[in-house]
């Protein structure tokens, strides 16, 4: 995956409404973000994929994400991989709980002592696998009560995602307006490098456009004039003062 | 006694990084456990993210309350996609307004104002569905 941000683990939770694991689920992604792991971890609502916009969709592309569900419908994992991209793990609170012989959550508004313990061990197993796709090693990452302790007095509150504040821009391709995202921030890479201007680095810079964008087969070459034109436009912005 | 006919389902935004998508899904369990228990159903907005046919259908056979946190407005939006009818279509931010004084705070617990916006708005929107009160403003927000 190209580094265009600061790299964090995307963490989707089903919304759950409905049953006791779904608030298990939730609650344990809202602890994983906002204390075990707040500095490498974001999050954004399930629905966004549908009802926001291309930046949105592009959400996990951009971040390895982990999906946490309540139940074996699984709506977070096959959401996140039909309408963004395949999760790099997922959690289902139902089959965790059977796995560590958990007494059965109850109560989707007010948890119950088991609902609490189950949040529990589904935060720590997440928080497990978020450092597991950072490429952390085990116990290189802050306690629980380190991270609390470092962002006290911050008012931190989840990172949300929600206009997930990758970047969409509207080109004409073929008479066409098209939405394609993250193009400032492939572009500033690829100035930065000092590249993007000649043919080998041009087609690398458009092999980097298709990883977040699907580009119709049979217009690539329009694609690519866009992209092209579209580079050199935000090379001369640059050049200003 | 009612027929199954005469519910009307809730779905709530699923918002999980803002205090008024807390309040949201606060709003939908006061209403659907307390207020009008017999005349509401709560639907999980995944399960219409997904497309789960069990929740398709009971969305397109009976009217939609939705209730959604931020401007995205991604309740109203899957409600609609999944063809279904949102008879009133509800935002936090604009109950808020009329409610200054009621901020919500939190995410995992929610503050008392938070859980008293949350009654109020629940109990507009149940006052609505009796047809004794006044349509929720906000209703028509997009």
């Amino acid at each position: 995956m190209s580094e265009l941000l600061e790299r964090k683990v995307g963490i989707v939770s089903c919304s759950g409404e409905e049953l006791a694991e779904g608030t298990v689920a939730r609650l344990a992604a809202l602890k994983v973000l906002n204390e075990l792991r707040p500095r490498d971890t974001v999050t954004i609502c399930l629905p966004l994929f549908l009802a926001g916009g291309a930046g949105d969709r592009a959400f996990a592309k951009l971040h390895p994400t982990i999906t946490v569900d309540g139940c074996d419908l699984r709506c977070a994992a096959h959401g996140t991989e039909k309408y963004s991209s395949k999760p790099a793990a997922s959690l289902v609170v139902n089959e965790l709980v059977a796995e560590c012989g958990l007494e059965r959550p109850e109560g989707r508004r007010r948890l119950n002592a088991a609902g609490q313990k189950a949040v529990e061990v589904t935060a720590e197993r997440l928080a497990t696998l978020v450092d597991q796709a950072l490429g952390k090693e085990a116990g290189t990452a802050p306690s629980s009560e380190a991270a609390a302790h470092e962002l006290a007095g911050e008012g931190r509150e989840a990172t949300c995602s929600c206009g997930s504040g990758v970047p969409v821009t509207k080109v004409t391709i073929d008479g066409r307006a098209v939405e394609l995202v993250a193009l400032p921030l492939i572009f500033r890479q690829f100035r930065e490098k000092g590249s993007g201007q000649d043919g080998d680095a041009e087609r690398d810079m458009f092999e980097t456009v298709k990883i977040y964008n699907a580009v119709p087969s049979e217009a690539e070459g329009s694609y690519r004039e866009a992209v092209r034109r579209e580079y050199g436009a935000f090379c001369e912005k640059e050049k200003q003062p | 006694m009612k027929s199954s006919k005469d519910f009307v389902v809730v779905v709530p935004c699923s918002g999980i990084g803002k205090p008024f998508g807390t309040v949201s899904r606060e709003a939908a369990y006061d209403l659907c456990e307390e207020l009008r228990p017999e005349s509401t159903r709560l639907v999980a907005l995944a399960k219409l993210v997904l497309g789960q046919p069990d929740a398709r259908d009971l969305v397109a056979k009976h009217p939609a309350v939705t209730i959604d946190g931020c401007k995205q407005m991604c309740a109203a939006k899957m409600v609609k996609q999944s063809g279904g009818t949102v008879t009133r279509e509800v935002a936090v931010l604009d109950v808020f307004r009329r409610h200054k004084d009621l901020k919500p705070e939190g995410i995992a617990e929610l503050n008392e104002a938070g859980r008293r916006l949350a009654r109020v708005l629940a109990e507009e929107v149940a006052e609505s569905l009796d047809g004794t009160g006044q349509s929720v403003k906000g209703a028509s927000h997009v």
